[in-house]
């Protein structure tokens, strides 16, 4: 079967050499559905993508696009295929996952068959056209983003039955890892890597290979610039700041704690920010609001509060909430969120299941001793797990590495070991 | 300086079963005393003295002078005073009539104030127990689950269970169907 290669067949900016890879080194094909950095899901695949380009070629390959294309993006080639699934089918599988997970339907393993088309409906052949891709790559490596992604599983098997396969699981949603119709992409993959520890274990616990499957964490650092002087919107530097991810006049549960948590301490500055701006109260009066329009502006906001209570944290790892950590201050988040591993398995914080023990929590954390012990433990907890970028670096190389034993030049020597400052990525 | 070491599994524990009391309960509303009626007429008395006694007398009465020679030449003098001094003491008497009048307006608007008073004070007093009643309703609250916002998903579990249990008993009835047909 012949196939044309991608730069013969696309309007991209740089033709890609010829040959089996990119000239010397390894290749390794990343697809993604999503191509960005916004959400916690496209900016670890981004993390992971720069960190493999430390040692290989990365193609990523993404049904994004309005037509196909190739172009450079820093390090990376991207290519588009121009095939993006609906939006509405990606909604409908998680409607139709957390529905099914409810009713206890996956936990026998079994699942109608009307259920898993329905499943996969418009959500498969959007990866068609990626198997004409990794053809004319050959790549070392795939590492798929995304453990639902099964059309991608079928794209690489068409066309390379055999190339070991890294699976980044980007599970955000349990339910979604343990649904027994993803068993196959856990299955072929030869390595599966995970951002948290709940990740990893959820993922062991249910497709099991302890050894194949590594936490990776994510590399992040404490922007300096922040800690040299706080945002002068509060004040003070002795402030509640709660981020409550929402429009200010949404009806939701998010904004309410907000509301309880100014009524309920009147006497401490109390900070909230929503997506669209960020007001302080005090002694029951809302004093003037601001627009935010700047990440470093929260960042400032962060690391001068007594406590960042994160009732929205980001559904892969609570980003935000390690951010906080690093600049020390201790964080308050829901039971039920992921960012509650940094709370609890790095004892930087607190968690909350009811809003009475949310106001707890804050009434606790206002105390100077207990918050510098939260302060201490988690700001050494995440400089250790997420501080580093080389330690990421090592990590990635040495779970891909193992993946492609065959090959052996994965992670087993590259360019970043033992030197890597700094990933070339824009986030 | 930070405590030696904080485990947040045991910490929140410990802070739950400190909660366990309820240390919490709504303020009492402030003591409510209603006025007596006795504010509204503490000058009764001297308003009525000034309602009997504001009319002046405008002309010189003889009786006052008294007989003989002295009491001719003291009413020829009262007579004269009055006759000269007689319209500024119509004048006098007029502003002494529109003094009580004033007065008595005053006082009458300041009961209507007082009653105002006493009637708003009577407002806050229930509006500070509605707040109470509020705040328990909000302690009440703290102390039960929050409420998840997912009827739509419940809506289509529900859907799901019906139509799982649905497909279930028919391949129940086929299987026992076809026992029957094989036992035939």
């Amino acid at each position: 079967m012949t196939m044309d290669r991608p730069s013969q067949r696309s309007s991209g900016t740089r033709a890609i050499p010829s040959g089996n890879v990119d000239g010397d080194g390894p290749v390794i094909a990343v697809l993604v559905d999503q191509w960005e950095s916004k959400s916690e899901e496209g900016w670890a695949t981004r993390q992971v993508a720069g960190a493999l380009a430390c040692s290989a070629h990365v193609h990523v390959i993404t049904p994004q696009g309005t037509v196909p294309s190739e172009r450079v993006d820093s390090v990376f080639t991207v290519h588009e295929t121009a095939t993006p699934s609906s939006p509405t089918a990606a909604i409908r599988r998680e409607l139709l996952i957390e529905a099914i997970s409810d009713t206890g339907g996956s936990a026998t393993g079994r699942l109608l068959p009307e259920y898993g088309r329905l499943l996969d409906r418009d959500l498969l052949d959007c990866w068609s056209a990626s198997s004409d891709i990794l053809a004319g790559l050959r790549p070392d490596i795939v590492v798929i983003a995304g453990h639902q992604h099964l059309g991608a599983l079928d794209a690489v098997d068409r066309v390379a039955p055999d190339v070991p396969i890294v699976l980044l699981a980007l599970g955000s949603d349990l339910n979604s890892l343990a649904f027994p119709h993803f068993d196959r992409i856990f299955d072929r993959s030869q390595a599966v890597l995970a951002i948290t520890e709940t990740e990893r274990l959820s993922i062991v616990e249910h497709h099991g290979g302890a050894d194949r499957v590594h936490r990776i964490g994510a590399p992040l650092a404490a922007n300096p610039s922040a800690l040299n002087e706080p945002n002068t919107w509060v004040g003070t530097t002795d402030y509640v700041f709660v981020i409550s991810s929402t429009k200010t006049h949404a009806d939701e549960e998010a904004v309410a704690l907000a509301r309880l948590l100014r009524l309920r301490f009147p006497e401490n500055p109390v900070g909230i920010s929503a997506t669209d701006a960020f007001s302080v109260w005090h002694q029951g009066r809302v004093g003037q609001g601001w627009p935010v329009e700047r990440s470093s502006d929260l960042a400032r906001l962060m690391a001068w509060a007594r406590v960042v209570v994160d009732l929205r944290p980001g559904p892969l790892f609570g980003r935000r909430c390690v951010d906080s950590l690093l600049y020390g201050t201790p964080i308050i988040v829901p039971g039920n969120s992921r960012a509650r591993e940094h709370a609890e398995l790095g004892r930087g914080g607190l968690w909350f299941d009811t809003p009475g023990e949310l106001v707890w929590c804050v009434e606790a954390m206002l105390d100077p001793d207990v918050r510098a012990t939260f302060s201490a433990q988690g700001k050494a907890y995440a400089e250790d797990a997420f501080g580093s970028t080389d330690r990421f670096i090592e990590r990635v190389l040495v779970a891909t590495g193992k993946a492609s034993s065959d090959g052996g030049e994965i992670g087993g020597g590259g360019i970043c070991t033992g030197g890597a400052t700094s990933l070339p990525i824009t986030a | 300086m930070g405590q030696p070491g904080l485990d947040p599994k045991e910490f929140l524990e410990h802070l739950k079963a400190e909660h366990q009391v309820l240390r919490w309960e709504p303020l009492p509303p402030d003591q409510f005393n209603p006025s007596s009626g006795g504010e509204q007429s503490r000058s009764g008395s001297s308003l009525d003295y000034l309602h009997k006694h504001w009319a002046l007398p405008d002309s010189f009465n003889p009786a006052d002078a008294g007989g003989g020679p002295k009491g001719r030449l003291v009413g020829l003098f009262g007579r004269l005073t009055y006759r000269v001094l007689g319209r500024y003491l119509h004048e006098e008497r007029d502003l002494l009539g529109h003094v009580v009048r004033i007065s008595e307006a005053l006082e009458r608007r300041c009961d209507a104030l007082t009653l105002r008073v006493q009637e708003m004070n009577l407002d806050i007093v229930r509006r500070q127990v509605a707040e109470a009643e509020n705040q328990a309703l909000l302690a009440a609250w703290l102390h039960a689950e929050s409420p998840r916002t997912t009827s739509g998903v419940a809506s289509i579990s529900s859907t799901i269970a019906q139509r799982n249990k649905a497909a279930a008993d028919a391949e129940a009835a086929a299987a026992a169907k076809e026992d029957s047909d094989r036992s035939r």
